[in-house]
């Protein structure tokens, strides 16, 4: 196994942005069929009115706020892989930091997107922006909601930033690369990059700074949505723990979305040189420990509430655990804390088919926690006349399927415009040029840095 | 703009045309050096390394933080609204928000730093080379040179093994 | 400033309904169909709750009319990011239909259930658009609702008593649901006033509040039933 150098390194990853097979539109307009019908079904809602969903009294929240938790929580990906592994400069983050950053943004922006679908009057979404009206009435900041809007936003802006800042020098090898009409967006794109020292440092310092400021921002995010439900006295719902536990939640889901995206950009732009069993072998190894976190604070949840034993939260509890909702509940225990067990816990089985299939896992049983947080909550608030159920219309579902669309459809037409390997991140690690590195076995070669 | 400029393969040889330039009387101000990555094991890649940029970014959060601090402050107060036996100006749900605009703050300022101090063109800055990004090299040159410098600096440029001098 | 609360005694209560109809009819409250109200959309700002207690043959049959309970504490206030649910200064969980954008968060936050989401435009069979009451506003789709105390009420008498220059007297106001409960099992009135009938009956030792221990001090007291029947 050889590892690519320098004008390698550029052919390679310039090369998706250049030539385009027929099977790129075919699928782009699968997912963007996909996208159309979700479309088509939110307008549907709008129009006709709510209804159309399976909202009801008393269980007010579904498949819509599921989805915006879970979305917000893969969008944790970029930040641990990119910023945490930039501060303590592990050599082998560079391949992945772009793929991580852009699952972050592009997650961020469907997850933002679910709110205004679950609102009862999305027309009316901009209340929630401080500006000056005429009836001087302003956003009420003790509303968790409003933290979200203010979190978000600034994950989303911080996120972006963080995204486009080392993108700008890839710009530029593009711009170089290229000719005609491409090479001047390119050139806009590039801002005028040229290379000189100043240059690099203050991107790289930018970098640190903004690695820096953004993991306790993504920290404050998926604290704030768990927020959403802690701040409420709803039973099970109402737990400090909720924190620390959405955080680790969201991380663990993240890294199993940037693995799938990983695998799935290895095969199809054949980066197999760049995105090496090593990369998924780490990142197996960390959504190892977040399931093992996972588990541990599912255990702690659980514990306290059995103990507790307050006739309210055993409602809920034996809800999830023995009644209806139990046959989800230990799927998604198997699928968030069994299967990755297994299968990234034996050596054996830590490949990159065992990654992907653990990290489908993962996703699925992710998802299902968010759902099992708040269905069977809201479905067993208090007085027992008013328990209910939840069962998801077409339009709930429809939407859900389209969002995943949405993702695979944004992330290929990112791939498609932007070298979905930062060039001059691997260029860097390469120092000093391999020609001056002593003959070393291709294990030693891995662990150190190289790639 | 007329320029002098030698191409590089690797980092040490475009080291020995910088400190030939520097033989040769060329202040370091003079010299441009263009590579397509960082080239933080030369010399020549230490330079102008100091800057403002995290105390800028401190600024920054210090603004947010005054925004959402008033942000909050005025908005509550001036129309003292009542929900659920909270404080008007409630602190702990408050730090939330001030929280987040001294984040935003800060990465506003680095970003803002960053496009200021290197990406807005400022003196010269048009010397440029494709085959910086494209053959990987490291571009080594003196921007609007005196006529009868010229032989002097090609010299010195294309001193190290495998220069490439070229003028534009 | 009175504080407006309600006393339910659960003795007098039949179960028989009144009450419910009676607000329906006085707060514009659209009926939604036997198909939406099967999926759990019918809007009762006042339910009847029913409760068996006990074994077959000997079975107890008990109600407990639950409506809004204008908590002082309130869980639905804080978590509204648009003041649609705030607080008034005579006690009232005041809920304004225009600036609400249908999070639906109160109503997550609502111990009782006792929120209502709007999930289509109102319509009513004719001629039964023409009953409509032209103090209450109607609410368009997408908007939370609940029991207001029939705030309408509440604030027209308040304008009367201040052009005869005079307090409101107790008992003077009736809620929709109080003015046609038959067992006189509503009481409505001025906790603030220690000699109302409603601040005698609330420091009643029958007296209890409904899920006290969520700490939302609600407004509303329950009389617990004495009679074996």
């Amino acid at each position: 196994m050889t590892h690519p150098t320098g004008q390698q390194i550029t052919r390679d990853l310039v090369r998706p942005l250049l030539l385009t097979t027929w099977r790129f539109y075919v699928m782009i307009a699968l997912f963007g069929a996909f996208v159309v019908a979700g479309l088509v079904a939110w307008l549907s809602q709008v129009y006709f009115g709510f209804g159309l969903s399976g909202i009801n009294w008393p269980v007010f929240w579904g498949f819509y706020i599921t989805n915006f938790v879970f979305w917000i929580g893969i969008s944790h990906a970029g930040t641990l892989i990119s910023a945490i592994l930039r501060l303590v400069n592990a050599g082998w983050r560079r391949p992945v930091t772009r793929c991580a950053e852009a699952i972050t943004t592009f997650a961020l922006l469907i997850g933002a997107m679910f709110p205004l679908i679950h609102i009862g009057r999305p027309w009316l979404a901009f209340w929630l922006i401080p500006y000056p009206s005429e009836r001087l009435i302003w956003p009420n900041f003790r509303s968790p909601l409003v933290w979200d809007f203010f979190a978000i936003n600034t994950y989303l802006t911080g996120s972006l930033l963080f995204l486009l800042l080392p993108m700008i020098p890839d710009f530029a090898v593009v711009r170089d690369s290229t000719t005609g009409i491409r090479q001047k967006i390119y050139r806009v794109l590039a801002l005028g990059w040229r290379g000189t020292p100043k240059q690099w440092h203050r991107l790289e310092s930018a970098m640190q700074i903004m690695a820096i400021a953004i993991i306790p921002v993504a920290v404050s995010v998926h604290t704030i949505v768990s927020f959403d439900f802690s701040m409420a006295p709803v039973p099970m719902w109402q737990t400090t723990i909720f924190g620390p536990y959405f955080v680790a939640g969201a991380i663990f889901s993240g890294i199993a979305g940037l693995i799938i995206a990983m695998a799935v950009l290895r095969r199809l732009l054949h980066l197999e040189d760049y995105l090496r069993p090593l990369h998924f072998e780490n990142l197996g190894k960390l959504m190892l420990v977040m399931a093992l976190l996972w588990g541990y604070f599912v255990f702690n949840e659980r514990l306290v509430t059995y103990y507790g034993n307050g006739p309210h939260e055993m409602a809920v509890f034996w809800r999830t655990q023995r009644l209806s909702f139990a046959p989800l509940y230990w799927t998604m225990v198997v699928c968030n804390f069994v299967l990755p067990l297994i299968l990234l816990g034996i050596r054996r089985f830590r490949t990159i088919t065992g990654c992907v299939i653990a990290s489908f896992g993962v996703v699925i049983g992710m998802w299902l926690e968010r759902y099992l947080i708040i269905v069977p909550s809201l479905g067993a608030k208090y007085l027992p006349y008013s328990h209910g159920t939840y069962t998801p219309e077409l339009v709930e579902v429809t939407i859900t399927v389209a969002t995943f669309a949405a993702m695979c459809l944004l992330y290929m037409l990112f791939a498609k415009v932007v070298p979905i390997i930062s060039i001059w991140e691997l260029k860097a690690g390469e120092h000093p040029s391999p020609a001056l590195i002593p003959p070393a076995t291709e294990k030693h070669q891995l662990g150190d840095l190289h790639l | 703009m007329k320029a002098v400029y030698g191409l590089y393969t690797d980092g040490a040889s475009a080291q020995q045309a910088v400190n030939r330039l520097r033989a040769a009387g060329v202040v370091d101000a003079d010299i441009t050096i263009i590579s397509g990555q960082p080239m933080e094991d030369q010399e020549f890649g230490h330079r102008d390394k100091a800057t403002w940029m995290w105390w800028l970014a401190c600024l920054g959060g210090l603004i947010g933080m005054s925004v959402g601090f008033g942000l909050a402050w005025i908005t509550e107060m001036s129309w003292p609204m009542n929900v659920g036996g909270l404080p008007t100006f409630a602190w702990w749900p408050n730090l939330i928000i001030i929280f987040e605009l001294t984040m935003l703050g800060s990465i506003l300022a680095t970003v803002a730093t960053l496009v200021v101090s290197a990406l807005l063109p400022g003196k010269g800055g048009a010397l440029y080379d494709p085959a910086v990004t494209v053959e990987g090299k490291i571009l080594v040159g003196v921007e609007n040179p005196s006529d009868d410098a010229v032989p002097e600096l090609e010299r010195s440029l294309g001193a190290p093994a495998g220069a490439l001098v070229k003028m534009q | 400033m009175p504080q407006w609360g309600m006393a339910v005694d659960l003795d007098r209560c039949t179960g028989c309904g009144g009450c419910v109809v009676a607000c329906h009819a006085e707060n514009n409250i659209s009926t939604v169909g036997d198909e939406q109200a099967a999926v759990g959309r019918a809007k009762h700002w006042l339910r009847i709750e029913r409760y068996w207690e006990g074994d077959f043959p000997d079975v107890r049959l008990k109600f407990r009319p639950v409506m809004c309970q204008q908590c002082d504490n309130a869980p639905c206030e804080p978590v509204c990011p648009t003041y649609a649910s705030h607080h008034t200064d005579d006690g009232l969980n005041a809920q304004v239909y225009n600036r609400c954008i249908g999070t639906r968060y109160c109503a997550n936050a609502c111990p009782y259930n006792a929120r209502f989401f709007d999930f289509f435009n109102p319509s009513w069979d004719k001629p039964l658009q023409l009953q409509l009451n032209p103090d209450v506003s109607l609410r368009e789709v997408g908007v939370m609702e609940k029991c207001t105390f029939c705030v309408q009420r509440i604030r027209a008498a308040g304008t009367q008593a201040k052009a005869e220059e005079r307090d409101v007297a107790d008992g003077e106001i009736q809620p929709a649901c109080v003015q046609s409960c038959g067992a006189r099992a509503l009481v409505f009135g001025d906790l603030e006033n220690p000699s109302s009938e409603v601040s005698r009956l609330s420091r009643s030792p029958r007296g209890s509040k409904l899920l006290e221990d969520t700490g939302a001090q609600p407004s509303v007291t329950y009389l617990s039933r004495l009679t074996q029947v």
